[in-house]
């Protein structure tokens, strides 16, 4: 009857004139400062000098050297440490310390997306049980509106809410960034190093890419504290539950990492870096099996969440 | 024309083992005050709940203009305005912004209508203030006017006096009154006071433990009694309740200073008259009691308190 626009705009107006949002942004804002801050008056790193390029061929040999007694993954770290500074040799790229505009966007923005993560997880959570604590469901499903609707209407706004925050986020990094240590670094080159090669990539861009593979962890905890939420009805359970698990989940992979099963369990799908940079968690892993896992988790998360929020008693 | 407003066929609820509601059925109409009576814990509540969707029926069917809420849940619901239990809100937002928020979920609510509905309440001046600022009497009226917003033909309101001062409950009972009989919508107010139903209510349905125990109309009520207690005022008391209890072998004469009082049915009163004349007693008023719904209630349920 009425669409689904209207309840998504219902749902952002009950989550952005929350105090509790108002503040996760200021906190967000807080840290972000914080850790500029930090890097800028807290750090010394040694400057580039003009003098870099005999340096990085320095370092090339001390690598070619340490390498040689290594073998297998253990060599790639300096694979492509040597192959980047021959590209910046080659390419006249001057180096970039941690005090660069593009550098602390991207080292901020990827450390603080846990935040966002555990943001958006008290966001949803909060959006479905306090609506049963206050007993403002009862308003709420006494209209020409389909439970499963409103309950739609809960989680998307709550990833919309992550997107919001997320770009928040990127801007107000690399605001401070510029701010702090100087817009001219815009310039810096962003190397990347696949299959033996070295290529340059737009930040941006780049960034981006970051932020869509880390939004898989996000999206499957949302989805998990959507169900726990509306199984339980309880928020402090909702957030209690995910946010162990989000913060536990690799301590716990840690202590079952000795059995083959284990490539089973959520966690060690919801990192699909160790595909593209990195080496997976267990032999004969893939980057498929990995989707597959997550899909058939995200599917139980959706039904079970479904079902108890469209078929169960309203008896708050 | 003459369908039922709502519709209740062989309603139960149970939950777990326990059966909270049993086999309740019953119709409202169109322009009519329906009183839901009973005590705490009777199951007026649980009713509702499964009469606005809320809650599942165990068994039976509840229609609303024909739409059985079960299978045709949307099409049933738009009829309906209602209050369950307290009329909770979001305290963080304006009480305009909590109309918003529900005139959005309905289609054809106008921005005019908003403001015309806050006006009916008398809320004009503090609709823009958080709800968390209202006193109970402020939220009574709010969840009244989001039950209003898109002209609902149903209006459920349950335990709507709860809370209110007198001026506010006075206030409630002419909202309602005037509701039934300008706009013709049936209503269906849930209470466990009586001394409210007497005075809003067209029928009152009266439900103990889960159970039906009657459906009549206020008038019904208080008069369908076989035994009603009345006074002849006579000149001799005392000599009058000998020749009633000699003559016509009633007990339970009360003998006060200028009457006797009897619990007799009507068409004793002739014969009462009679005796007394023939007794050359003098007879000068003859008044019936009218027992009160209270005291009806407690007939009826068999000396229950209701709070
Ligand atoms: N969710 C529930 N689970 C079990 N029993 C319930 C539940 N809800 C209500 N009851 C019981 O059902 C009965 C009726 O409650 P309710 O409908 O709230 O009564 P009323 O509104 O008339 O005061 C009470 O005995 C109550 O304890
Ligand atoms: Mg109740």
């Amino acid at each position: 009857m009425a669409n689904f626009f209207n309840l998504i705009q219902n749902e952002n107006m009950k989550i952005y004139r929350k105090s509790a949002t108002k503040i996760m942004f200021i906190i967000l804002f807080a840290l972000i400062l914080t850790a500029g801050l930090i890097i800028k008056f807290g750090t010394h790193e040694k400057a580039i000098s003009d003098n870099w390029k005999q340096e990085l061929i320095a370092q090339n040999k001390q690598d070619q050297k340490v390498m040689a007694k290594m073998s297998g993954n253990a060599k790639n770290y300096y694979q492509e440490r040597i192959a980047k500074n021959d590209y910046r040799i080659e390419h006249d790229l001057k180096p970039t310390t941690g005090k660069n505009i593009w550098n602390f966007t991207d080292d901020a923005t990827n450390n603080l997306m846990t935040v966002i993560i555990l943001f958006t997880i008290i966001v949803v959570s909060t959006s479905i049980s306090s609506e049963f604590s206050w007993g403002t469901i009862k308003l709420l499903l006494i209209r020409p509106v389909s439970r499963t609707s409103v309950l739609l209407s809960k989680y998307i706004s709550a990833l919309i809410y992550a997107v919001v925050m997320i770009l928040f986020m990127f801007v107000v990094s690399w605001l401070i960034g510029g701010i702090l240590f100087g817009f001219g670094g815009l310039s810096a080159a962003n190397l990347q190093y696949v299959d033996g090669h070295v290529f340059e990539t737009n930040w941006v861009v780049y960034e981006l890419k970051q932020y869509g593979l880390l939004s898989i962890t996000l999206v499957m905890m949302v989805t998990l504290a959507a169900m726990i939420a509306s199984i339980f009805r309880n928020s402090a359970l909702a957030i209690g539950i995910s946010i162990f698990l989000t913060m536990g989940g690799s301590i716990i992979v840690e202590i079952l990492s000795r059995f083959d099963w284990v490539k089973y369990i959520l966690f060690v799908n919801m990192d699909l870096h160790q595909y593209i940079n990195g080496t997976p968690f267990q032999k004969g892993m893939t980057m498929g099996f990995s989707l597959s896992v997550l899909a058939v988790y995200f599917i139980i998360f959706v039904i079970l969440g479904w079902l108890f929020f469209t078929k169960r008693d309203v008896a708050a | 024309m003459n369908q039922p407003a709502v519709k209740l066929e062989h309603v139960t609820k149970q939950i777990g083992r326990k059966t909270i509601i049993k086999d309740l059925t019953f119709d409202i109409y169109s322009g009519e005050v329906f009183g839901f009576l009973g005590p705490n814990g009777a199951g007026k509540t649980t009713t509702i709940r499964m009469i606005v969707g809320l809650m599942k029926i165990s068994q039976g069917n509840i229609f609303i203009h024909g739409k059985s809420i079960k299978t045709e849940f949307k099409q049933a619901i738009k009829h309906i305005g209602a209050i369950v239990e307290n009329p909770e809100m979001y305290k963080y937002l304006s009480g305009y912004n909590n109309l918003v928020h529900y005139a959005r979920m309905i289609n054809g609510v106008s921005k005019e209508r908003i403001d015309e509905v806050v006006k009916l309440v008398g809320l004009s001046d503090r609709i823009h203030d958080k709800v968390k600022r209202y006193s109970l009497g402020m939220r009574q009226r709010l969840g009244l006017a989001q039950a209003l917003l898109h002209s609902p033909d149903v209006l459920i309101l349950d335990e709507p006096t709860n809370g209110l001062d007198p001026a506010g409950i006075r206030e409630m009972r002419q909202h309602i009154r005037k509701l039934a009989q300008e706009e013709g919508i049936a209503v269906i107010v849930s209470s466990h006071l009586l001394s409210e139903m007497e005075l809003m209510c067209d029928r009152i349905g009266i439900i103990q433990k889960g159970k039906l125990i009657g459906v009549q109309t206020v008038n019904e009520f208080i008069h369908s009694d076989t035994n009603q207690q009345v006074q002849f005022y006579v000149d001799k008391p005392k000599k009058s309740s000998q020749v009633i209890i000699d003559s016509l072998s009633l007990s339970n004469v009360i003998q006060g200073d200028t009457y006797i009082e009897l619990s007799i049915i009507k068409e004793q009163i002739p014969l009462v008259c009679e005796a007394l004349i023939k007794a050359d007693i003098k007879l000068y008023n003859i008044k019936t009691l009218e027992k009160t719904l209270e005291e009806k209630f407690l007939e009826v349920t068999g000396g229950v308190s209701v709070g």
